[in-house]
């Protein structure tokens, strides 16, 4: 048996098909309506509700990705995954999951395309690569440009997942030699939703997706694109360890005592500081931990351009331009110490230069010291 | 000339992959086996700091996740000249053990399973008769008439929205499906609940490394600093979640994977001769009990196997130059040297991208010239497959008591001979054996991590060597590790505190690459030529034994040159 | 008695109104501390301690400091600007924005004689030399950059609707990291303006001997007759 999936009629389709007008619809919602004891108002809720009951659709695209992103998506501990695509979704193509391979995988994403025009969400994991005509990622002959492309022109709403959609993450790393590139710079004219971190928390990549489905329409997003509810805290704002940091109280090295201490991991390159993500308050894996509470700082995966921000283990990050040991401080005091330098040559010369001018003030005041 | 079947994207795996075959008289006559994604991360490793290497190779893969941090911290602690505590060896082989189940658990399930079962042929079921079959093959208490037929109605429900989601334009009711309705029930169910319990059994990644994917390592041990008496230490409680974790997943192992796997094996015996391919095997060991430099003392024993005999095992050296090579004869890039038929040892690993596939979009890849990012590596010149099939052959060839104890016992139940591991079956058998034997593995890590704390030994990372200051101007080094789908190692050059080169050869490019300049296929070809494929419109035969190999593809890295000139190199795990 | 240099009268010019001093001085205070404060923030010392946390709150005094010290900074900073346009003429904001021709060859003129230290000349300027306005104007910017990055960084603590107008900073500069780094960094145009300026204050008192030092205390500084009668002429020209 062979199921050709075919969209379900709703309600509205259905009774449409018996023969009745929208008026005997419209009478229906009402007198439901009544029964529920709904407002006037409540009406048009009903009416709509009834007229969309079919499960979203969704497609997700993997492009230049490593899959970590899906796999968080499927660690989510609430909602679990198996009732969100039971229940709340109708994921109808994502290569990591689904069933069909080759030119049928192709042909079910067409449908819900087709199908679904203007209906369906678009997720996105992974960068694009756009040197070269896009021949560093290519799927079912296609290069990933065309893929997205296609796909987002008839998307209600895109969601990139991760940093590889959200800032390229590390194969935009310097010196991005695939020019991979998010996906906010290639679609243009449709919502987008930005869930960066790499990957994202498993619990976060499930509540946009419920917020979108619960409440029925996107999440209220930051300036630049990010869903407030889980990126408008730093992770340092946000943890635990904060106490030992307002204290001055750091881990000088790993696993020395202040280390088992569980004290403040700055001074080892901790980049909670400059890092809006949910880690510290959501945590990962069902609560279980997140990085610092595990002893190695946070690097920062959720913030644009992180792995270029580096080294990991020092606090400062290298400043753009001077090369890639060198950070604001060190550029500082090499800077200082040549006005130091240049400060004490000047001063030498003035008194070689001027010393008419200096002996004539001199003398002067000498003078008027000598004749009170 | 027989017909052209193209299967791209190959779906249910990590990355892109691409199939071309030619089937004559519905069997496989040729195959071509191409990655189609790249993305140079060894370019952008260069002059980058070593002790931040194992977070950029990390991303290298999110579904074998952790297995690329783990070699990049043992090149670089081999490069430095750093032991790392006996405390941080075990909680590394302790994720180790975690990320093994995880992984073969989620493939066997959610990436492999729909080749074999068939969700729609469930809706037939019978509730009752499910549960009788569920109680007869394991304990596993989910197994009450009830709860089948509850499954069964939702799915019904599922079905009939006409919304299939992810099961939509599967291959229901293809012939080769053999599993009756019952136990196609149990396979839905269990990949319903496998599902579930894979988001558990990583949290052991997150209480040592903060988080899953992608938890954190440290060069020189771990981070996560033992705090016996200290609230955000490792302490009790964490150990004890800890042990609760590794025992709830040796139950699922023992209770539901392996007994899913032993009833569905029955109806599967032909694939016992089927998608053996090159015979030849190889594993570089892995999980030491004695440090990494004891190689004598791993729990995956290393050796390679040539042409299916399992008397004569050899010894495989990854810093021996003419042991590993790494070939471009037909891939989309060109040596240095100019010499096309010659392969490189990853220390000396150079190469450029020189893409002459044709532009996108395409119907065809030109298969008689060069057609993949991916490299070809070889051993001694030899193509070799990597993975569990290989693990447990050369554990058993060794006579490995505990590896002889699963491989005799299974062999038994299913009545075959020891030469049906050589297949798609065996492989995907193989990928369970070891399961059983890394759940234990991991309750004894656990146990001697446990002795040693009582011992007072609370040391979790080494860092003596931390500061590059102390390091020699130049030196090299390589780390090597097991991983889920087979023999990665990870090669590093370092040049004043910097990373020189850094070269990555994984499993799926032993596996998944195109052929030598000897015209010699590599395990996917190889193991792809005489399947029977019964509708070259429905190619599940070729998922089948595709999958068997758990392919990763994520993994491409290529590199440049300063002048802009594409230097590159593809890897795949 | 030997030979006697010639004696000058000098005369008293009122030339930095009290609020120009207030700032100048409120100003290098809150530098100091932002500087100071900034750097442990930056890069904090092995503080030795081993009381509880909960009994400590030394980063926390100093970062609070440093967010004291910066709402002052930039409020005196803006309080400077207003002033630039009720002031006297020397804290005029014509003095620090090149408008004409003039403005530029003084200037140069000053780059020749006080950097390249012509022989035995001086030049004269009663209130900013062009030179030094124009580097204030520089400096200006700094503190405009800095009071941006500062409150960028500081805005996603606040509630408050002032520090709340700058969360649209994060973007521009690639995020905190950017920020940070570029606010760290500008630190150090700071601290390098202060060696220079502090330098070059004792540079004039000593060569040229009218009172730049003290002027800054008590406003004065003191011209010879004959000068101010230049000045003067040029002023009613």
């Amino acid at each position: 048996m062979t199921t050709k999936p075919t969209r379900r009629p709703t309600y509205y389709e259905e009774i449409r098909q018996k023969g009745y007008s929208r008026r005997d619809f419209m009478k229906f919602c009402s007198i439901i309506g009544a029964y529920m004891g709904l407002e006037a108002t409540g009406v048009a809720q009903v009416a709509n509700a009834l007229q969309k009951t079919s499960r979203v659709p969704v497609i997700w695209l993997h492009f230049q990705e490593c899959t970590c992103c899906s796999e968080s998506f499927i660690r989510s501990s609430h909602p679990i995954v198996a009732d969100i695509l039971l229940d709340k979704i109708s994921l109808d193509y994502t290569e990591t999951l689904m069933a069909a391979s080759g030119h049928q995988a192709e042909a079910a994403k067409a449908k819900t395309m087709k199908d679904y025009h203007g209906e369906y969400i678009l997720c996105v994991e992974g960068s694009v690569p756009t040197k070269d005509d896009g021949v560093y990622c290519c799927i079912g002959g296609k290069s990933a440009i065309q893929v997205l492309e296609e796909a987002a022109e008839g998307a209600k709403a895109i969601i990139a997942w991760g940093s590889c959609a959200c800032n390229g993450c590390v194969q935009a790393a310097h010196p991005n030699p695939t020019t991979a590139t998010p996906i906010h710079k290639l679609v243009h004219g449709k919502p987008l939703i930005k869930v960066p971190g790499c990957p994202p928390i498993g619990e976060v990549m499930a509540g946009v997706i419920i917020h979108m489905i619960t409440f029925g329409r996107l999440p209220e997003l930051d300036r630049v694109g990010r869903p407030k509810a889980f990126y408008s805290k730093r992770v340092h704002d946000t943890c635990y360890r904060r106490p030992f940091y307002d204290a001055g109280l750091f881990v000088e090295t790993f696993d020395d005592e202040n280390a088992q201490k569980g004290y403040c991991l700055y001074k080892v390159g901790c980049k909670g500081p400059m890092t809006y993500n949910a880690c510290g308050v959501t945590k990962w894996n069902g609560g279980t931990s997140y990085p610092i509470q595990s002893g190695h700082g946070c690097f920062g995966c959720s913030e644009e351009n992180f792995w270029d921000n580096g080294p990991i283990y020092r606090q400062m990050a290298n400043f753009p331009g001077f090369g890639i040991e060198s950070n604001a401080d060190e550029i500082g005091m090499v800077a200082a110490g040549a006005t130091a330098v240049g400060i004490a040559a000047h001063a030498i010369a003035t008194n070689l230069r001027k010393n008419k001018l200096i002996n004539n003030v001199i003398a002067e005041g000498k003078d008027a010291e000598k004749e009170l | 000339m027989g017909q052209r079947i193209v299967v791209d994207p190959v779906t249910r795996i990590e990355g892109h992959l691409r199939i071309e075959a030619e089937i004559n008289n519905g069997k496989i006559t040729d195959a071509y086996s191409a990655g189609t994604m790249v993305r140079l991360l060894e370019e952008i490793l260069k002059g980058r700091d070593p002790r931040d290497a194992w977070a950029f190779v990390g991303r290298v893969c999110g579904v074998c996740t952790s297995v690329h941090s783990l070699a990049s911290c043992r090149a670089v602690e081999d490069a430095i000249g750093v032991t790392i505590p006996p405390n941080a060896e075990l909680v590394r082989n302790i994720m180790y053990c975690a990320q093994q189940m995880h992984d073969h658990v989620v493939h066997f399930y959610h990436l492999h399973a729909l080749d074999w079962v068939d969700v729609v042929s469930a809706l037939k079921a019978d509730p009752k008769k499910t549960s009788e079959i569920a109680q007869s093959i394991s304990n596993w208490p989910k197994s009450s008439p009830g709860y089948f037929s509850d499954l069964q109605k939702r799915l019904t429900k599922f079905v009939e929205s006409g919304q299939l989601g992810i099961f939509a334009n599967g291959y229901w009711g293809h012939p080769a499906y053999k599993l009756p309705p019952e136990v196609n029930l149990i396979g839905v169910a269990h990949y319903l609940e496998a599902l579930e319990w894979q988001k558990e059994v990583v949290k052991i990644h997150a209480i040592f490394g903060g988080k899953n994917p992608h938890p954190n390592f440290l060069v020189g041990g771990m981070a996560c600093a033992i705090g016996l008496d200290d609230v955000s230490g490792i302490n009790a409680e964490r150990l004890a979640y800890v042990h609760q974790l590794l025992q709830d997943a040796k139950e699922f192992i023992e209770q539901v994977y392996i007994p899913d796997l032993l009833a569905v094996a029955p109806y599967y015996l032909d694939w016992g001769a089927i998608g053996g391919g090159l015979g030849s095997y190889m594993s570089y060991g892995d999980l030491p009990t004695n440090g990494f430099a004891d190689k004598s003392s791993m729990k995956f024993p290393a050796g390679v196997i040539l042409n299916k005999d399992l008397s004569n095992i050899m010894e495989v050296d990854v810093r021996d130059d003419s042991e590993v090579q790494e070939f471009i004869h037909r891939s989309w890039y060109e040596y240095e040297g100019g010499d096309e038929k010659a392969g490189l040892h990853p220390w000396k690993g150079e190469s450029k991208i020189k893409y002459t596939g044709p532009k996108p979009p395409y119907d065809h890849l030109n298969v008689e010239e060069r057609y993949s990012f991916l490299k070809t590596p070889r051993w001694k010149g030899n193509a070799v497959e990597v993975g569990p099939l290989a693990r447990v052959l050369i554990g058993y060839a060794r006579g490995r008591e505990d590896f002889k104890e699963v491989v005799d016992s299974t062999l038994a139940k299913l009545k075959v001979p020891v030469t049906a591991l050589f297949s798609t079956l065996g492989r995907t058998a193989a990928r369970g054996l070891e399961s059983i034997l890394v759940a234990q593995w991991g309750l004894e890590f656990y146990d001697q991590l446990i002795n040693n704390l009582k011992n007072g030994d609370t040391r979790m990372a080494n860092m003596e060597m931390f500061n590059p200051a102390k390091w020699d101007k130049t030196c090299q080094g390589v780390g090597y590790s097991e991983a889920p789908r087979g023999a990665l190692a990870h090669w590093i050059v370092i040049e004043d505190q910097k990373i020189k080169n850094y070269q990555l050869v994984v499993p799926t490019t032993w596996n998944a690459s195109p052929r030598d300049p000897n015209g010699k296929q590599s395990a996917y070809e190889a193991a792809l030529m005489d399947t029977p494929v019964h509708d070259p419109e429905q190619p599940l035969e070729i998922l089948r034994t595709i999958h068997s190999f758990d392919p990763c593809l994520a993994c491409s890295v290529h590199v440049y040159d300063e002048e802009g000139k594409h230097i590159s190199k593809v890897k795949v795990v | 008695m030997a030979t006697h240099t010639a004696t000058h009268k000098l005369r008293r010019v009122f030339v930095w109104e009290l609020p120009v001093r207030f700032y100048h001085w409120l100003n290098a205070l809150v530098i100091v501390a932002l500087c100071a404060t900034g750097y442990l923030i930056g890069s904090p010392p092995a503080f030795l301690s081993n009381a509880e946390a909960s009994d400590q709150y030394l980063f926390g005094w100093i970062r609070f400091i440093h967010f004291v010290a910066a709402y002052l900074f930039f409020f005196n900073f803006l309080f400077r600007l207003y002033w630039g346009f009720v002031g006297n003429k020397y804290a005029d904001w014509k003095n620090f924005i090149p408008t004409n021709r003039k403005f530029w060859s003084e200037m140069w003129e000053v780059i020749k004689i006080d950097i390249f230290l012509q022989k035995d000349k001086e030049h004269l300027s009663v209130g900013h030399n062009a030179l030094a306005g124009f580097i204030y104007f520089l400096t200006f910017l700094a503190f405009l950059v800095q009071c941006i990055t500062g409150f960028g960084l500081y805005a996603s603590m606040s509630d408050w609707w002032f520090a709340d107008m700058f969360v649209w900073v994060g973007g521009i500069f690639g995020g905190d990291f950017g920020l940070r780094n570029w606010h760290h960094a500008a630190m150090w145009f700071f601290i390098i303006f202060a060696m220079v300026h502090v330098y070059l204050v004792f540079y004039h008192d000593y060569v040229e001997g009218r009172g730049e030092i003290s002027s800054m205390g008590g406003g004065w500084k003191f011209i010879e007759e004959e000068v101010f009668d230049k000045e003067k002429k040029k002023a009613t020209h």
